[in-house]
């Protein structure tokens, strides 16, 4: 067994994996670097020198054992948690998604680009003269001839070009035509093709043998940090909301917009919007509401249920193998099965009861609902816990009390109940912290729902804050990232600092080995 | 004593009352979708809480209809899970390897990092995990969002959260002596680990790949944000779009749908019993 694990064989094993990696993300850092995406070269580039360190040193054992988990947990869970936090900062929402530079960009070839009102059109033939790039443009209507060389078109007089059968100018003294396989590679050359007639109008092609006539209604200047229209002398400055907007009438807008830095202004929107902050505050209070009261009656259903079963009655394991079903069942599916069945038309709830209830459309039922839907998931997992807890209790404990005098019902509140709870305390804190983000259950049976009882039309009367964030960044016309990361870092916070406190109580932190 | 009370127990009429009560209220609903999935309409159990007729009409349209790619789905599923459950728990034994019996600079706070780590699932940087794999997806169109691959890469940062407590507090309870003898025979940490720590960590193993495949398989909200297309879905999100838009239609088909998928995850569920409820008492809280 040494044998084959012997120094030799081990490494051959270790370069060969070693160096495909290495050659793998080399090539995934070129890409990057082919697409300008420097942060993902660089940490492509960080990963294949400390996995080659880390990997053919004989120094750092423990490196070699936690790299890959380290790596993934840096890049998918602290970078996105770090950049939760960086977009919280920004205006980010659908029509501010792109940087300002892209979006000037955008202005001046898209927005700011408008057809001329006779809607000029050009055939165009492609090609080189010498090594430089070229494009003949003949106008369809009045058959002026252009050459369109280096950003500029220079009209031609008769003479100066060779006309086709079709009356299409197709060269010039030294023009070199493209051929068709040219053609079908040079779409960034075609796309980029932009040639100034002067007097903000200019000739951009539309596609490998057509051109057409615009003009540039938007300039930029980079001093002044503002757009101009040239045609009627409009001034757009920098609203400071992402967006140029007319000096006169802040009102109208120029599109795209950017993602423009607010530093904190997501957060205190959430409390001075009152569009933003009735509804966030309710849907915090429920969030908290709901996580606790959804712990207390798992946990207390699961520990009757410990104790009903603690002493040896008949069909014990039968009736164990049947509560604990729900826990086995995937949830998701359950809770896609109870949102049917508490349906109101069809639902079996409703036959059963034989009343006409829509469980789901009104806020208090609703409330009940999600609530008894998670006991139902939630109740086996405590029941199993709770017995753990109380067979760890020491045997004598209940004998040695009954002798003291201490009656049945004192036994258990005073002396079994603390027992218990001192040893399911760890428990009973991650399951709040679980449930406080029990996306989920809220999104797979009530979607939130029922909205339209909070204001605003975001937020529903179910809704836990990580749902209403989600729908914030998601389900929304809106896609508000900023604001969705916003509520996400409040979130953070929450569930941090409950685990933070619960940790230094339990003391797990000093019995660490 | 104890056993002479518990003999004459006069209260233990309670105790069957309300456990009879509590399996009645777990079996609801696993009898509705039982019965919705061999119910002749295609909508919920109406009317009727007892079979007319059973018909298996629901579990044929799921294999046939084309608009319902379910196989597809399960297999997405499967595959998905497997794979996250693989590579999380290799991820995982690794480091609560080395957190339980290498020394090395950092090694406290590092897991006490973890255990604060783990309490935030990732989804909750759900806006910064898109706009992140968006650009992914330019340089790299298939790991980025909308790709399997790149949801399973999702995944892989939460594993070391998830698992390296519950795979450390095992591997502190074998005996130190075992290492210790296998260094002075020489062995390198490595050979230690391969050779010793992986088949004595067998049964934890098993159960944390099983929990793992579990909670992969019930993952809703990163792969509804992943997966667009409908091919491409997992069974939570194909089934949520299928039946959530429209339950009075769909109703039986995803009865049917439910029945087929969830038949093998409880038997496996139930034959692990005896682990499972181990890992659990442990501390893991499945999701």
């Amino acid at each position: 067994m040494h044998k084959l694990f012997g120094s030799n064989f081990g490494l051959a094993v270790k370069l060969l994996f070693l160096s495909s990696f290495t050659a793998l993300f080399t090539w995934m850092a070129y890409l990057a670097i082919l697409k300008s995406e420097w942060a993902i070269a660089v940490v492509l580039i960080a990963i294949i020198l400390s996995a080659n360190y880390i990997y053919m040193s004989k120094k750092p054992v423990a490196g070699k054992f936690l790299l890959p988990g380290v790596v993934f947990l840096i890049l998918f869970m602290i970078v996105p948690v770090i950049y939760t936090t960086y977009m919280s900062g920004f205006i980010y929402k659908a029509g501010n998604i792109i940087t300002k530079q892209e979006a000037i960009h955008q202005i001046l070839t898209n927005t700011g680009m408008q057809p001329d009102e006779n809607n000029t059109t050009y055939d165009m033939v492609l090609g080189i003269v010498g090594t430089q790039y070229t494009a003949i443009f003949t106008d369809q209507t009045s058959h002026q001839v252009y050459l369109g060389q280096n950003g500029v078109a220079k009209p031609l007089t008769t003479g100066q070009y060779h006309l086709s059968a079709d009356g299409i100018a197709d060269s010039v003294p030294g023009f070199k035509p493209y051929s068709d396989a040219q053609l079908a590679t040079a779409d960034q050359q075609i796309a980029d093709t932009k040639d100034s007639l002067g007097n903000n109008r200019y000739i951009l092609a539309q596609d490998a043998q057509t051109a057409a006539l615009f003009i540039q209604t938007l300039t930029y200047n980079a001093k002044t940090n503002s757009l101009l229209n040239p045609v009627d002398g409009t001034v757009y400055v920098d609203g400071g909301k992402g967006y140029f907007v007319n000096k006169v009438d802040s009102t109208q807008r120029i599109l795209p917009g950017w993602r423009q830095p607010t530093w904190l202004s997501n957060y205190t929107s959430i409390f001075t919007n009152a569009k933003l902050r009735d509804p966030f505050i309710k849907v915090f209070l429920w969030t908290f509401a709901f996580a606790f009261i959804t712990v207390i009656m798992m946990f207390g259903f699961g520990l009757i249920l410990a104790i009903a079963l603690d002493k040896k009655i008949r069909f014990r394991n039968f009736y164990r193998a049947l509560l604990i079903l729900p826990y086995a069942m995937p949830s998701f599916m359950s809770i896609l099965i109870w949102a049917g069945m508490l349906n109101r038309d069809y639902g079996s709830v409703n036959t059963l009861l034989g009343h006409h209830i829509d469980w789901l459309g009104q806020v208090w039922l609703a409330r009940a609902a999600v609530l008894i839907v998670n006991l139902w998931l939630g109740f086996p997992y405590f029941y199993l816990i709770s017995t753990g807890a109380i067979q760890a209790l020491p045997g004598d404990l209940e004998e040695a009390a009954a002798i003291d005098g201490a009656s049945g019902p004192q036994i258990f509140w005073r002396i079994k109940l603390p027992l218990v709870l001192q040893i399911l305390s760890p428990m009973l804190i991650a399951s709040f912290a679980f449930n406080f983000n029990n996306f989920n259950l809220v999104y797979l049976l009530t979607r939130g729902g029922p909205t339209n009882v909070l204001g605003g039309e975001t937020a529903g009367g179910t809704d836990l804050l990580i749902t209403y964030a989600y729908k914030t960044a998601f389900a929304t016309n809106d896609q508000n990232y900023g604001l969705a990361s916003a509520i996400s870092v409040v979130v953070f916070v929450i569930v941090g600092a409950i685990s933070m406190w619960s940790l230094r109580r339990s003391k797990v932190l000093e019995d660490m080995r | 004593m104890s056993r002479h009370v518990a003999k004459r127990n006069p209260s233990s009429a309670w105790r069957h009352i309300f456990i009879i009560f509590m399996i009645v209220f777990a079996l609801f609903p696993i009898y509705t979708v039982l019965l919705s999935s061999v119910n002749g309409s295609g909508a919920l159990a109406t009317a009727s809480l007892w079979p007319k007729h059973i018909v298996f009409k629901n579990y044929t349209k799921l294999f046939n209809d084309a608009s319902i790619p379910y196989l597809r789905w399960v297999i997405n599923s499967i595959v998905l899970a497997t794979t996250n459950a693989i590579i999380s728990v290799l991820i995982g034994i690794f480091a609560s390897y080395a957190f339980s019996r290498l020394k090395f600079k950092g090694r406290k706070a590092s897991l006490r990092l973890l255990l604060l780590i783990q309490v935030f699932p990732n989804f909750l940087a759900l806006a910064a995990i898109y706009v992140i794999m968006e650009r992914i997806y330019h340089v790299y169109p298939h790991i980025g969002i909308g790709t399997t691959w790149g949801l399973l890469l999702v995944y892989l940062g939460g594993s070391m959260g998830a698992n390296a407590w519950l795979l450390k507090g095992f591997l502190d309870s074998i005996p130190m002596e075992l290492d210790e003898a296998a260094k002075i025979d020489g062995a390198s940490p490595s050979q230690i680990f391969w050779l010793i720590f992986m088949p004595l960590t067998k049964p934890i193993i098993v159960v944390t790949m099983l929990l793992t495949f579990i909670g992969t398989f019930n993952e809703f909200v990163l792969a509804s944000i992943f997966l667009q297309e409908v091919k491409a879905r997992t069974v939570a999100v194909g089934l949520e779009s299928f039946v959530g838009s429209n339950f009075g239609a769909n109703w039986g088909a995803f009865a049917a749908g439910s029945v087929v998928a969830a038949v093998p995850l409880v038997t496996l569920f139930l034959s692990l019993q005896r682990y499972i409820v181990g890992g659990v008492a442990a501390g893991s809280v499945k999701g």
